[in-house]
């Protein structure tokens, strides 16, 4: 340990660091425009050393772990640091450089100065809804390149001597399908760091070079911390394969993700050796993506109380050739990237099974399953809306227990936009359906999550429907003898009755008024063998409709029978 | 000749505080509580103290408590048999939620346990938009059949609520008649009538937690009703709502969830009254007890409401004073990860076998363990010298859990306890103050509770706030509060418009409908004409954004009016979000009535300050070691029944009383004034030096 940083400085800068990464974000959320921001939270904000390094992050979305992890170091290189004066700030989005993970995701930037000296920096990334590119929110399931996806920004100065330059905005808002909320959303990041530059300055002011050195000393806090974890578990070689549907139209083929994890003393490799090169589709990832998916499975796995700082990540070894699908290379699109990201997490869990068995989990739904919706109202053609919505699955059993039922898992847990607030605020479609589907569980001793059902009516002709998802064809998988659980679809009625089965990555799909968009996401695996389930428990998934009366004695062996208006088990 | 009294039930004691309004004279008075039913500990005590003052029956002009029994009814599950009636393809909304996950990193974590027990969930085929037009009219006859399904479930309870029936309610009336029809004993609340608020999933959590206490809350009433007729008390008892006023208690039959987060709000409504008497506008309270702190803030006597919160896990969508709490109090634990850091709370050595110098067993070092190391609470006895304590196993803790397993001398892990535990409680006056847009350095710190003077001045000084205020009795607070509240009920409404003056008539319409709520309920508490006000609120934002910011308008809208609610707003925005808009447009979202019923308070006179009272004798001499100081002091101890007001005492110094211990650290100094607050000061000039 740091001489000069004691057990409890280091405590206690971690918890002031951390809450002025918290305060930025509350600035944000409140301020924002989009419902993407202030409902849904898809928002990560950041503290970082002088040096650029991570020091404190609040996230609220797992994906954006890493997200903000080599911004600093990436405004470096274009800036050289005696360029860098106070009242600057700098925005980027283009994750081949530094940006986040894909176009949506803007950052900024603000270095901290007391007097002349540089002492760390302040950073907020926000998901945008419209960042431009082929179809409305960016993200386009059959883009083949990330020019397809929206605007590209570059490292570039957005304030200069404390003020807004304008220009950097317009050029942004002119790329944007919906400027205003743009300008809105870029100035509350904006404003929000300021709320951040202030309170880092002041605890300087109060610590002095005490700040620097806890920074450093929090980094190998956070590293010690993960390393005691790996070294609880066995030693050993463990390995995990599963697959994702296809990348859409242009590389239909099932993608093959692996992994080997090597668990040695403290230290642990992750080698995705024999994953899929990268594809023609928006499901490729770049680095950071990955190291931020590595660092959710061994924080869930290991230690949920490790803090999100750069420390960790010297806790574990990467091996991952540029070109494979978990470390794609420009012009590789990404806008969908967390589905695979998903499944990386899947794979982790699998390997380590057998390492972290108190902690395992079954293959959960593990799909990002987005609905975006755009259009206009007839009657007031000045509105173009957007609305984008993703929709939880199940979560896998446990050893200790059924899977959660309709819960966002892994890289994502963004609320949804309560129905209400939907329906007046986009009066583009009715929902008509938000349930749990039933049977959609995988079957064992502990039941799998379900996956839900939400069912959209359009309320306007010419509506354009683009869905994202997987896990539509590989379903999650059950763990330790519990049977998998069912996959996703998305479904498309018309008004005259028929009835199609749209892609997994599907866009600029039209709809009229009155044709509807059904959803279902995926279940979750379930654990342990299935005898071992209690018939009582069977009994009352079947009362919850969880369970179907047929597959309870399909699947369980359970007969029950209905009398009158009460279940209960034959014989 | 009359008296009022204040009851405040906690997990140990039941406070009462007594006053005599011919003498104009307090009292306070401590009895165990009774946890399996609380109401036998109030009358018990309540025929105590009628004994004790020679009070009889009828001369009890005023009775108000806290009722723990809702909240405790959540936390050990214990509510009706509930069942549910929503709109169809949306019976699993409950358990959906928001869709996310209990724990974002801990993946073993449950959501909270149902509130409705399994197939009780019913569907009818119904639906109305977003602008209150019916889509599909209503499956009468399927209601029916789910209402007798219900009934032959052997339901207690059931909640109604459907989509957009905020805005119109027509379906979920129809519903209730219905039910009625069909099973009359049943206890029903529809969602429209208890929070005509939109958001689906808040108003329906809100209704079901209501009716899953509706069954529970009865019993209680009737029982506690009669009880006290019994004692031949003939006064009608009040009980604590979260909003920080008190209601009949015939009145929580209806909407228990409103005191199903009462508990700290009594504190808050004392620190309030004492805030005012004192004349001083802005105050930060500090209620420390013995597992959490609860902090909240109050200015110009007005506390902050929120409308929003989780309760066991469910959000209820009710107001209620905005309290953060937070898992550090004299039994929080600390010790040391497994990365180095040294960490305090939020897990709490509870009352058994509490912190290690109780000599209860204890091994853990907690942050009363810290306080007696470093000399700051009374190392032989505490409490008034009711309770012994034991130094040497509270090192002994230190030593052993924190000491060996760090570079920290005992001194120093001591030292260190303290100053996490001064962090986690200075992150909770931070969430109040600078996340809502305050300066905590313009407020005084009111601190109570058993530990709230103990941290207090320290906690102040790391956060620039130069005053601190320790009321008389700071463990008794909270009964105090009950004898200086007054009645209130909360109104609401959801609409969306634009703030324009079209729309001016249809607010005027809204409001006109919820003040007329307003006094039908102000008429069944009695309260006088000359004793009833109204406040109005508009919670308005820009146009799509979602968090809305509530503006106070006057009951009669007009283009001035509005006008002014906009400056407002703008304003507003800006102190909370640092940016505002004039060229965007406004929306009202939501309307919120208060009708306040006054009651009369007890007037606690000032007593004489006398400008050359004397400093009390020293009972002990200790050595301190007080934050941010490398050394023990030597520092004089005082008994606070000794200090008269008017006097000024320096720090370094202790004040110890039965309730609670007051540190006034070196450069503060402690006036006591004429209603026997302590008011500490910091003299120095910046907070590190």
């Amino acid at each position: 340990m740091n001489r000069k940083v004691d057990a409890v400085t280091v405590e206690i800068v971690g918890n002031l660091l951390l809450s002025i990464a918290e305060e930025i974000g509350i600035a944000i959320i409140k301020s924002a425009y989009s419902t993407n921001i202030k409902e849904r939270r898809d928002i990560s904000t950041a503290v970082f050393d002088p040096e650029g390094n991570m020091v404190a992050q609040a996230e609220h979305v797992p994906m954006h772990l890493g997200s903000l992890l080599s911004i600093i170091k990436e405004v470096y290189k274009k800036y050289p640091v005696e360029q860098i004066k106070p009242g600057d700030m700098f925005i980027g989005n283009d994750p081949y450089n530094g940006g986040g993970t894909h176009l949506p995701d803007i950052t900024v930037v603000a270095p901290v100065f007391a007097e002349k000296k540089l002492v760390g920096w302040v950073a907020n990334l926000a998901h945008h809804s419209d960042v431009g590119g082929k179809v409305p929110g960016s993200t386009s399931g059959d883009a083949v390149s990330i020019y397809q996806e929206g605007i590209k920004i570059p490292i570039s100065r957005v304030c200069q001597n404390d003020r807004v330059n304008e220009e950097v905005l317009d050029f942004i808002m002119a790329n944007s399908r919906i400027p205003k909320e743009r300008y809105g959303d870029l100035n509350a990041q904006i404003a929000s760091n300021r709320v951040g530059m202030r309170r880092l300055l002041e605890a300087y002011e109060v610590y002095g070079d005490l700040l620097l050195d806890s920074m450093y000393e929090l980094q190998d806090y956070a590293e010690r911390r993960l390393r005691a974890g790996i070294a609880k578990l066995k030693d050993g070689d463990y390995e995990f394969v599963d697959f994702m549907d296809d990348a859409g139209a242009a590389s239909p083929d099932p993608i093959k993700i692996c992994v080997k994890i090597s668990i040695k003393g403290d230290s642990m490799d992750l080698d995705f050796a024999g994953t899929h090169e990268q594809v023609e589709g928006p499901i490729n990832v770049t680095y950071n993506g990955l190291l931020a998916t590595v660092f959710y499975a061994l924080k869930s796995l290991i230690d949920p109380g490790v803090p999100s700082n750069a420390g960790i990540y010297r806790a574990f070894n990467i091996i991952a050739e540029p070109g494979l699908i978990i470390n794609a290379q420009n012009p590789a699109p990404v806008g969908a990237r967390i589905d695979t990201c998903m499944r990386v997490a899947d794979v982790i869990f699998g390997a380590m099974a057998p390492a972290v068995p108190e902690r395992a989990i079954a293959g959960c739904n593990s799909s990002c399953t987005t609905a975006v919706f755009s259009g206009t109202n007839p009657k007031d053609k000045e509105h173009f809306f957007v609305y984008l919505e993703t929709i939880a699955g199940g979560a896998g059993a446990t050893k200790h227990g059924d899977g959660l039922n309709g819960v966002q898992v892994h890289m994502t847990n963004t609320s949804n936009l309560p129905i209400e607030a939907l329906e007046m605020e986009f009066p583009l479609v009715l929902v008509r359906q938000y349930s749990l589907i039933p049977n959609s569980g995988g079957a064992g001793e502990y039941r799998g999550g379900q996956g839900i059902c939400r069912e959209f009516e359009a309320r306007f002709d010419n509506i354009n429907f683009t869905g994202l998802g997987d896990r539509q064809l590989f379903p999650p998988w059950g763990l330790n003898g519990g049977e998998n659980g069912s996959g996703g679809a998305y479904y498309l009625k018309r008004t005259d009755g028929t009835i199609e089965r749209l892609p997994s990555k599907c866009s600029e799909v039209v709809i009229n008024s009155g044709d509807t968009i059904t959803i279902k996401t995926p279940g979750a695996g379930g654990y342990g063998k299935v005898r071992n389930r209690k018939a009582e428990a069977v009994l009352t998934d079947v009362i919850e409709n969880k369970v179907s009366v047929e597959k309870a004695l399909e699947l369980y062996g359970v007969k029950i029978e209905k009398v009158g208006n009460e279940y209960r088990i034959a014989g | 000749m009359s008296y009022m009294i204040g009851v405040d039930v906690g997990g140990t004691f039941t406070d009462f505080s007594i006053f005599d309004t011919r003498q104009g004279k307090l009292s306070h008075f401590k009895h165990s509580s009774t946890p399996e039913d609380p109401s036998k500990a109030i009358v018990s005590g309540v025929l105590h103290v009628l004994t004790e003052h020679c009070i009889k029956p009828e001369e009890v002009s005023y009775l108000a408590h806290g009722t723990t029994v809702a909240t405790n009814a959540l936390i050990e599950k214990k509510g009706a048999k509930t069942g549910l009636i929503t709109t169809k393809g949306f019976k699993d909304l409950m358990e959906i939620g928001w869709q996310k996950r209990p724990s974002l990193y801990d993946l073993l974590k449950e959501r909270p346990e149902s509130l409705i027990p399994p197939g009780l969930k019913c569907e009818v085929n119904e639906r109305v938009l977003y602008d209150g037009t019916i889509d599909t009219a209503m499956d009468e006859d399927g209601v029916r059949e789910a209402a007798r399904y219900l009934k032959e479930q052997g339901v207690q309870a059931i909640a109604v609520c459907t989509l957009f029936s905020f805005i119109n309610p027509v379906h979920e009336m129809r519903i209730k008649e219905i039910i009625q029809e069909e099973y009359p004993d049943v206890y029903i609340t529809i969602s429209s009538e208890l929070v005509p608020e939109f958001r689906e999933y808040s108003r329906m959590s809100t209704t079901v937690l209501n009716v899953y206490l509706g069954p529970v809350m009865e019993k209680y009433v009737n029982r506690f009703e009669k009880s006290i007729i019994d004692a031949g008390i003939t006064v009608a008892p009040y009980v604590t709502q979260s909003n920080g006023s008190v209601i009949s208690i015939a009145e929580t039959v209806d909407c228990p969830i409103k005191t199903a987060v009462s508990g700290p709000s009594a504190g808050v409504i004392g620190a309030s009254y004492i805030a005012n008497q004192c004349n001083i506008e802005k105050i930060i309270t500090f209620d420390m007890g013995g597992t959490s702190i609860d902090v909240s803030l109050i200015e110009n006597g007005k506390t902050q409401l929120s409308n929003e919160r989780l309760i066991e896990g469910y959000p209820a969508r009710i107001p209620m004073i905005d309290i953060v709490t937070v898992g550090a109090g004299g039994g929080s634990i600390g010790r040391i990860d497994e990365g180095g850091a040294l960490k305090v709370g939020p897990q709490s050595a509870g009352a058994t076998p509490g912190p290690a110098c109780y000599m209860r067993g204890g091994t853990i070092p907690t942050v009363t363990d810290a306080n007696i190391v470093l000399g700051k609470l009374n190392q032989r006895r505490i409490l008034g010298g009711r309770m012994e304590v034991d130094l040497e196993l509270a090192q002994k803790a230190l030593t052993e859990h924190i000491c060996s397993k760090s570079t920290l001398s005992l001194m120093e892990a001591a030292a260190g306890v303290i100053s996490v535990v001064n962090s986690n409680m200075i992150r909770a006056i931070r969430m109040v103050s600078v996340e809502r847009g305050y300066d905590p350095r313009e407020f005084t710190l009111m601190a109570f509770g058993g530990a709230g003077p103990l941290h207090a001045c320290e906690v102040a000084q790391e956060m620039g706030i130069k005053n601190v205020l320790i009321p008389p009795s700071p463990g008794t607070l909270c009964s105090l509060g009950l004898l200086m509240a007054d009645t209130k009920f909360d109104i609401s409404r959801s609409n969306v418009m634009i703030a324009e003056k079209n729309n001016i008539q249809a607010v005027q319409k809204i409001f006109n409908q919820m003040i007329e709520e307003g006094k039908a309920m102000l008429d069944k508490e009695k309260v006088d004409e000359k004793d009833r006000s109204f406040h109005c609120v508009i919670e308005c934002r820009y146009e799509r954004q979602n968090y809305e910011i509530p503006i106070e308008v006057d009951m009669t809208m007009t283009e001035d009016v509005m006008k002014e609610m906009i400056e407002k707003f703008h304003k507003e925005h800006f102190k909370s979000y640092g940016d505002y808009n004039e060229n965007m447009r406004i929306q009202m979202v939501n309307y919120r009535v208060s009708a306040v019923g006054t009651i009369e308070k007890p007037d606690l006179s000032e007593k004489n300050v006398n400008p050359d009272a004397k400093v009390p004798n020293v009972i002990e001499v200790r050595n301190v070691l007080f934050e941010g100081q490398k050394n023990y002091l030597t520092t004089n101890v005082y008994q606070r029944t000794d200090i008269e007001p008017g006097c000024r005492i320096e720090g370094p110094a202790i004040v110890e009383q039965m309730d609670s211990t007051t540190i006034i650290p070196p450069k503060w100094v402690a006036y006591t004034d004429g209603f026997n607050n302590i008011r500490a000061a910091f003299q120095g000039g910046e907070k590190h030096e």
